[in-house]
């Protein structure tokens, strides 16, 4: 029998790994079962571009600005991102209220609103598949022995650049088979001033000894 | 009844509460979005509990056609050992706060803004809901679901179950949304294979009609 190398073992493993958890999503649990998600899986090509996404929106989001300094430290490893997107529109009738309109037609007729991260507004029940989905996903990631993460921001990303098309909600699992778990405690991300900087500029109060004061 | 079934049945139903909480456990270290805590999931195995939620599932099954389908669900969670039910406590008053757009408002200082759906019969909840947060309810209930399987149990999930507790206020008063997942142990799954016009026609009301209302008349004719 032929050798396998470590690298190759472990990068068809992930992209393995990845079609199972797709399958995972696929199969998961939906109210009135429901199975409108779309879903890709994309490699560290795209990712980068994604990456550079957050960064760019650094000014605006600095959570998506650590999140794609992240990703740039991620794509050294093997690693891939699965996004899963779903419709705004309900086709449920379930007329709940949730959305803030009496009646599902109601908000099928209601104005799109277009932003960076999101189409609105869009139906509780659609938003609880895909996210069952995506739990799914990482569910089975899990217990692949993946490292994973589910992000928001990258799958916003994701939607903003068309990376993932006809869909008007998205989100993403990141997974890893990097020799760390590479999704907690990101400390590396940080230099001092950069965080003594950042702390500073959200949490003024926390340094102040009296509230009242003003400098 | 059998002495060791009499047994069987009380293991059984001790089964429920523990794997209930094992349920609870997972549903609640499932992740949430930005990690800041907002579900909390309630256990109802008491059967007068049950019912009564179930009966209230009824009374809202009336308010209107598309809920019609709330009194199938009820006679279906009748046959529930325990029905856990997930909430969500910032989705009204504490939006993310991230601009989503996900709610349709671009930012979230316009849905803070926006007035709430009225407090009316025919409004399950008050949206417009932050659904950035609401969405961790569905981490939760996977979360559930995962452990329910694991450990080889019967679920079904609904949200009519949901929105009933919350209209009986058994729940938190911050909750905004909420869904139930109902358990069963038992050796058929009370929530597959659920015939049409189930909620007339069931393991109950067949007992009644065919089986206590046929035996006093099979008995005085045939004693």
């Amino acid at each position: 029998m032929a050798v396998k190398q470590m690298e190759d073992l472990v990068q068809n493993g992930l992209d393995r790994a990845v079609e199972l958890m797709a399958v995972a999503a696929h199969n998961s649990f939906r109210f009135e079962n429901r199975n409108s998600i779309k879903m890709i899986a994309v490699g560290k090509e795209e990712l980068e571009q994604i990456a550079e996404f957050c960064f760019s929106l650094g000014d605006m989001s600095p959570l998506a600005a650590r999140d794609g300094r992240h990703v740039m430290q991620l794509i050294k490893e093997p690693c891939s991102l699965l996004i899963i997107g779903d419709k705004r529109k309900s086709d449920f009738n379930y007329n709940c209220g949730a959305c803030g309109y009496r009646t599902c037609a109601e908000m099928n007729k209601a104005d799109e609103v277009e932003s960076l991260t999101a189409r609105g507004p869009s139906c509780q029940f659609k938003n609880i598949n895909l996210n069952i989905a995506i739990n799914a996903a990482a569910s089975a990631a899990h217990r692949l022995g993946l490292h994973c993460r589910v992000f928001s921001t990258l799958g916003f990303s994701a939607l903003a650049m068309n990376i993932i098309e006809d869909v008007d909600l998205c989100v993403s699992v990141s997974v890893s088979a990097a020799k760390k778990n590479p999704y907690f405690d990101r400390h590396e991300f940080w230099t001092k001033e950069h965080w003594d900087e950042t702390f500073n500029k959200e949490f003024p109060t926390y340094n102040r000894g009296f509230i009242g004061a003003v400098e | 009844m059998e002495r060791s079934i009499k047994q069987y049945e009380e293991d059984r139903i001790a089964a429920v509460r523990v794997a209930s909480l094992l349920i609870l456990a997972s549903g609640t270290t499932s992740p949430r979005v930005g990690g800041v805590g907002e579900c909390t999931i309630h256990i109802i195995d008491d059967p007068c509990d049950i019912e009564d939620l179930c009966q209230e599932m009824e009374r809202m099954s009336a308010i209107k056609k598309s809920w019609e389908f709330y009194s199938r669900d009820a006679a279906m969670l009748r046959d529930a050992d325990a029905v856990l039910i997930a909430t969500s406590l910032r989705c009204v008053n504490d939006p993310a706060d991230i601009n989503c757009n996900m709610c349709g408002k671009l930012t979230c200082e316009y849905l803070k803004a926006e007035e709430k759906l009225p407090d009316e019969p025919d409004v399950a909840f008050r949206g417009p809901l932050c659904v950035f947060r609401a969405n961790n309810i569905s981490y939760a209930i996977d979360g559930m679901i995962s452990q329910a399987r694991n450990l080889g149990i019967d679920y079904g999930v609904y949200w009519s179950a949901g929105a009933a507790a919350m209209r009986m206020r058994i729940l938190p008063r911050d909750t905004g949304f909420a869904l139930a997942v109902a358990v069963s142990v038992t050796e058929k799954s009370p929530f597959r294979d659920i015939p049409k016009r189930y909620a007339e026609i069931n393991q109950r009301s067949m007992n009644d009609r065919m089986i206590k209302r046929l035996w006093p008349q099979f008995r005085s004719i045939y004693s």
